[in-house]
């Protein structure tokens, strides 16, 4: 669905740059982007407002959740210069009403939900750690790939860490090692290694979003918990920091089968029993 | 009893229900609501062909549960796990009464269990005790996330939860089993949050909590809890049907749950009628970690850790001597209806002459 009609004035976005805001955004839950995952069904441009349809794999997926990709996805696409307003439509949903709503007239959650037990910042607080921790699988496997060890590894802070490296292709063109390139210190002894950045970067941004680069510590990788991790543990940490991913990885199985099933066409009738 | 690459396995599905979500009996919408998001999953789980009608399902009976577990030789032995949700179904949805009409019809076949809901104060306690006394229980199945009134879930890690958790101590129920799985509408996601088994598990010693649907989407909470307490163990009812459709996924949840559990904290259960162990035993017995999984978590899921989970690790909890019960089902009343004598053979005892 495309309705972009006004681009070339300058002074409305294009498709590729409302996409490029959206992949931004991701399911808390999964720790992947929407647009990955294909909840957005569409988006429509009419010169600096730009509307954004989202379908999510339940009807019943969480309020709370649903609520922050909604409003996630409506301040990415703001952000971009030219965009004056962002309107999100939420489809499919048992709570679309109270979503689009609260989203689109820009109200705080507890209002758009009065019943609601709490308020969305700890359910955040509480997916953006398990990100975090995930992340950190991804970014210190990369660094033991490098060569690096655990001992090395745990004692790194964010100033041994060059990301605006230019980017040194190894030239084979498959994306791996393509990309920006990191330059990682280690203090004992001067040695750097060059690595690819996206994991590190993909890192940086929850340990930020959880406060843990301007915390007491200077060490950038953390237990599960937020401390440093002593060498003797960093094998256990590792294994912790697998578990978190096949943990959301697995929930997005689950999210990706419901969604599959609900959309399968030879799917049998529900009950039309008004709920 | 089923038979895998020409060996037995004796199965002890170790969570089932006989529900009703009848219209008559749904009083809240939230009774539509939980059986329709249940047939999400179990559509979402299920082979196509195998897939139930939304009516079947509500309501399937005695007869046909019977079938399902037995025609083919699928099941040995079952466990039945009530839900009670008496907010959202007039008579209860799954309730321990239910249940007895089989679990009493065939004694030998099943073990029931009983609840609690610590809301219910003294006389939840009174009924905790009246339950024991006419089912004789080994466990209770708990549901941390029902609502009661105003009250949309408890914990277990409550002062008001322990007194149970105590009267379950006395009573010699041994088998404690808290559902922390996955949101069902309308159910609200934290009140199934795993964290609250840590300081109960520390706190009773003496009881087995069985974690139902091992947590998830809480998987890392839940190994890591398991992982410090020796009496915490994991059901693997939702788990197992990933097997159907996500099969390297499934592997990877078994490489964690082995890594961090090992193979003598691990039960199968189908949570029928949400899947159905007719196709489900099949699937899992089948069921292969890939050469990067064996590596990466240094686990096994072969022949011996199979028949564990399937079988041995709940007769462990439940005190069934495997043995005992394949020359008894000879010739009970489930061999004889459904002529299963085969499946048990002979009897390999030497002759006494």
């Amino acid at each position: 669905m495309s309705m972009e009609s006004d681009t070339d004035g300058g002074d409305a976005p294009t498709e590729a740059q409302v996409y490029e805001r959206l992949d931004r955004v991701t399911d808390p839950e999964l720790d992947t982007s929407i647009v990955e995952l294909e909840y957005v069904d569409g988006i429509g441009i009419d010169g600096g407002a730009v509307e954004v349809a989202v379908t999510l794999p339940t009807a019943w997926c969480s309020p709370a959740f649903a609520w922050m990709m909604a409003t996630d996805a409506r301040d990415e696409v703001e952000a971009l210069s030219v965009v004056d307003r962002a309107t999100i439509e939420l489809r499919e949903h048992m709570h679309e009403d109270e979503i689009n709503r609260g989203v689109n007239e820009r109200l705080p959650f507890g209002e758009a939900f009065p019943d609601a037990d709490g308020s969305v910042a700890p359910v955040r607080t509480e997916l953006d750690e398990k990100a975090r921790i995930a992340r950190q699988h991804d970014a210190t496997g990369a660094l033991l790939d490098a060569g690096l060890d655990g001992e090395q590894i745990v004692a790194l802070t964010r100033s041994d860490l060059e990301l605006d490296v230019e980017a040194a292709s190894d030239g084979d063109g498959d994306g791996d090692g393509d990309g920006g390139r990191a330059r990682v210190w280690c203090r004992d002894g001067g040695l750097a290694v060059v690595v690819d950045a996206a994991p590190l970067e993909r890192y940086l941004e929850k340990a930020r979003a959880t406060g843990l680069v301007d915390d007491d510590h200077p060490e950038l990788f953390r237990t599960p918990e937020g401390e440093p991790i002593d060498p003797s543990r960093f094998e256990t940490v590792r294994h912790r920091t697998r578990l978190a991913g096949v943990n959301m990885s697995g929930q997005g199985s689950v999210c990706d089968a419901l969604h599959e099933s609900r959309h399968a066409e030879d799917r049998p009738p529900l009950s039309t029993r008004s709920d | 009893m089923y038979e895998y690459e020409g060996e037995d396995v004796f199965v002890i599905d170790s969570h089932l229900h006989l529900w009703d979500a009848s219209e008559e009996n749904i009083v809240h919408e939230g009774g539509e609501q939980f059986i329709q998001c249940f047939y999400d999953y179990h559509t979402a789980f299920t082979p196509e062909e195998r897939q139930w009608s939304l009516e079947e399902y509500r309501k399937y009976g005695a007869d046909r549960m019977m079938q399902d577990l037995f025609g083919s030789a699928a099941v040995d032995m079952g466990i039945f796990q009530p839900t009670y949700l008496t907010d959202f179904y007039d008579e209860g949805f799954n309730t321990a009464e239910q249940n007895a009409e089989l679990a009493e019809e065939y004694p030998e076949r099943f073990v029931l269990n009983g609840t609690f809901d610590p809301r219910d104060g003294e006389e939840g306690l009174a009924y905790l005790e009246e339950l024991n006394d006419k089912y004789d229980l080994q466990g209770v199945k708990l549901y941390t996330a029902e609502w009661r009134g105003d009250s949309k879930g408890w914990r277990l890690d409550s002062e008001e939860s322990f007194r149970f958790l105590e009267k379950c101590a006395e009573l010699g129920i041994r088998n404690i089993h808290p559902h922390k799985g996955p949101t069902i509408r309308p159910l609200n996601r934290d009140a199934f949050d795993v964290a609250d088994v840590d300081d109960a598990a520390t706190s009773f010693p003496e009881l087995n909590f069985v974690v139902e649907h091992v947590g998830l989407p809480r998987l890392d909470d839940f190994c890591w809890i398991a992982a410090q307490e020796p009496n915490v163990y994991g059901g693997l009812a939702v788990a197992a049907p990933m097997a159907v459709h996500r099969p390297r996924k499934f592997g990877e949840i078994m490489g964690e749950l082995l890594f961090w559990l090992g193979e003598d904290r691990l039960l199968f259960g189908s949570d029928y009628a949400l899947w159905n162990p007719d196709w489900l035993v099949d699937v899992v017995m089948n069921a292969e970690l890939t050469d990067e999984q064996r590596d990466e978590y240094g686990v096994e899921l072969d022949l011996e850790t199979k028949k564990k989970i399937m079988g041995e690790n709940a007769a462990e909890l439940y005190d069934i001597d495997i043995e005992e019960k394949k020359e008894q089902f000879r010739s009970d009343d489930v061999t004889e209806e459904f002529g299963l004598g085969d499946h048990y053979g002979p009897s390999t005892a030497p002759a006494d002459d």
